[in-house]
């Protein structure tokens, strides 16, 4: 092989060499950038123009599995399912502060609050909600049970809530939870004994062994 | 530069070409590599306990499997990294406690305080050891006191004296029956093809008689050939007709003989004559199956699905899969048949859990979880609203569990009672979990988080055996309650 070709081939390989450490450093910057972005990024309600309202928030609690009602002020916009999606990321940051009884992965949000007729939501949620959502049969639970239970607290004309994750609809929340089906607010309550307390005692005793 | 390749010579042209097809062959090897990983293999695992299997991992070229994964249905293991050492105590079913103890990296492991020098180094991968597949046999005949056979190119291995095999004999009267005996009930797969009947055996410890191959002299049956591969046994038994296999003797022998000839086309123009003097035999009818009480255990999540990271090097689908198998063994030992949907580090999907859960038709169905939500034992059950379903006909499949809540709720506070008397903390609720609202059987999920503030303690076996404990006596005390169903 010629001295020169030797030399090209030396320079094509340094140069690959070269290219791919610059694209693995181009790599990691972009996660850390999209890393950061996403702890930054917490879910807060839009404000709106009124004065601030009242609002119910069923807020889960995974120490003792319960979903406790919250009441906190906000200021709301006008239209219904900016209004619910409002109140949806009211209770979201809620989750996301530190210290939270319950938490849900960095940057989860709820993109948009769908409106089907008048006693139907589907909660557009974004892709974090679900991906880093702490798998659990439990925890999943409590999440799903507080969005419909703070759902219908504060639009009581809400009956029946779907959960969808970036636009689509998705089998599982985190791996457990049904998201597949339509949540009946009150088929929750009737089911869900234990949450909110203030619906009832925990369901516990029905051994049938009398 | 372009200058510069025109006045290359056909050496850089042959350069490269070889470059295109090093990158082709790379692109075909990564894939290659790629299915591999999503489709492990398995080292089927027979012992006079259980039957299942073991995931292979592939480390340099060289077949590794889990020492957990092949341990742990034989009897408590406890085993957990220490630094670069690997302890592991093994205790049998009535038997003492023996320890032996590898050295990530390294080849030379101890055994019972005995030396023992591996045929490849010891690897530790995510908290989990793992051993050379052609070392496993030394290591458990040691452990277990035991003869352990493995077939490595079939990727089956005996535990004991279990293997069974099986006598081959023509019966040449007419048409002639090739008649194979087994000192155990089988129940092989049978496919049938043009020319052959392939019979093959999963689940059973089935190896090679005195031969492998039979020749016969006989027009119709021609010969039998043995084979064991990829985790399986198959007997292939050719012919020069059609074949048909029944079983005889409670399923300890397979007939395999000539399917008979199609019954002629009935002719138009030539009415049958009457036959209301002669009435047909017929034939006596069969005593229903007697009812049976199954009870189907399905560890979640497996394979690709690791489910909750309990800690970084401990997975739910783990710690489930553990659980599964000692539930199965109280539950036996209480007399209650079980059987677990995976054994094994497989991915199910959850439409499949549930069709496998209904075609099985059993009388109670668990489904295990673990996460490191809260403290203690989380008992659901489905959360639908009762419905007035009849349970002997058709369901829906979105909502077949609610024709079977009233029992599913009295399940889940027999086991919550159970719970309770072991001062285990404990909750019931009802969940939206998949795929228990397709299940139409009474159906629970239990869902353990660790016992305390430790989270690691969740594996621990003292925990597990409590919890399955808690699990078997529930149900043994309100079996009666269940129905029993015909298989």
């Amino acid at each position: 092989m010629s001295r020169r070709l030797v030399i090209l081939f030396a320079v094509l390989a340094a140069a690959a060499v070269g290219l791919s450490i610059y694209a693995m450093h181009l790599h990691r910057r972009v996660a850390r950038e999209a890393q950061s972005a996403v702890e930054q990024q917490v879910a807060v309600a839009p404000a709106g123009n009124g004065p601030p309202e009242t609002i119910t928030l069923y807020v889960a609690d995974d120490s003792d599995a319960s979903v406790r009602k919250t009441q906190v002020s906000v200021v709301l916009p006008a239209e219904r399912s900016e209004r619910d999606r409002a109140i949806l990321r009211t209770l979201m940051a809620q989750y996301l502060a530190a210290g939270t009884p319950h938490p849900v992965g960095a940057g989860s949000d709820i993109r948009q609050v769908y409106l089907m007729g008048e006693d139907t939501a589907v909660v557009d949620t974004n892709s974090a909600f679900a991906d880093a959502h702490p798998a659990g049969v439990l925890a999943e639970k409590l999440t799903i049970a507080s969005l419909v239970a703070t759902l219908n607290a504060n639009d009581n004309k809400i009956e029946r809530v779907k959960i969808l994750v970036n636009g689509q609809e998705r089998d599982t929340l985190a791996g457990h939870a049904d998201l597949r089906r339509f949540y009946e607010a009150g088929s929750i309550g009737q089911a869900e004994l234990s949450w909110p307390r203030e619906l009832g005692a925990p369901a516990r005793g029905r051994t049938g062994r009398e | 530069m372009i200058a510069m390749f025109s006045l290359a010579d056909r050496r850089v042209r042959l350069c490269l070409s070889l470059g295109v097809v090093v990158a082709f062959a790379t692109a075909a090897l990564l894939r290659h590599a790629s299915v591999h990983a999503q489709t492990p293999e398995q080292l089927t695992i027979y012992s006079s306990q259980s039957n299942y299997s073991a995931s292979i991992i592939d480390v340099k070229g060289v077949p590794y499997v889990g020492l957990v994964d092949v341990m742990e249905p034989l009897g408590t293991i406890d085993a957990r990294p220490d630094g670069k050492k690997y302890k592991l105590r093994f205790t049998p079913p009535g038997g003492h406690a023996v320890e032996a103890q590898f050295n990530e990296g390294k080849d030379k492991a101890k055994v019972l305080g005995e030396n023992l020098k591996l045929p490849a180094n010891f690897v530790l991968q995510n908290g989990r050891g793992y051993v050379p597949l052609s070392a496993v046999p030394q290591i458990l005949s040691k452990l277990l006191a035991k003869p352990v056979q493995l077939h490595a190119g079939a990727r089956r291995m005996f535990i004991g004296d279990v293997a069974a095999r099986f006598n081959v004999e023509l019966d040449k009267s007419t048409p002639p029956k090739l008649v194979l005996s087994f000192p155990i009930a089988v129940n092989p797969t049978i496919a049938t093809e043009p020319g052959r009947v392939r019979l093959i055996f999963r689940h059973e410890p089935v190896v090679a008689g005195e031969q492998a191959a039979y020749k016969f002299d006989d027009p119709v049956i021609t010969g039998a050939t043995f084979s064991e591969h990829d985790g399986e046994a198959e007997l292939d038994v050719s012919a020069t007709a059609p074949l048909l296999a029944n079983f005889a003797d409670g399923g300890k022998t397979v007939i395999v003989a000539a399917a008979p000839p199609p019954p002629a086309a009935p002719v138009a123009s030539a009415p049958a004559p009457p036959q209301a003097s002669q009435p047909a035999a017929a034939a006596p009818p069969k005593p229903p199956a007697a009812p049976r009480f199954l009870v189907i255990i399905d560890p979640a999540h497996g394979g690709a699905d690791n489910g909750a990271a309990i800690t970084p090097s401990l997975l739910e689908k783990d710690v489930v899969l553990a659980l599964a198998r000692r539930v199965a063994r109280e539950l036996t030992n209480r007399g209650i048949p079980a059987a677990m949907l995976r054994n094994s580090d497989v991915a199910i999907s959850l439409d499949q859990r549930a069709l496998s859960t209904n075609a099985a038709r059993p009388a109670l169905y668990i489904s295990l979880h673990a996460a490191n939500t809260g403290q203690g034992v989380h008992v659901f059950t489905s959360l639908l609203p009762a419905a007035n379903l009849s349970r002997s006909g058709f369901l829906p499949w979105e909502t077949a569990q609610a024709a079977f809540l009233d029992l599913s709720g009295v399940a889940a506070g027999s086991v919550a009672e159970e719970l309770e008397n072991r001062k285990l903390p404990n909750l019931t609720q009802s969940a939206p979990l998949r795929p228990m609202n397709n299940i139409a059987a009474p159906a629970i999920a239990i869902e353990i988080a660790p016992p305390d503030d430790k989270v690691e303690n969740i594996a621990g076996a003292r925990y597990e055996e409590q919890v399955a404990q808690s699990i078997a006596a529930g149900i043994a005390a309100i079996r009666s309650k269940l129905p029993e169903v015909r298989p």
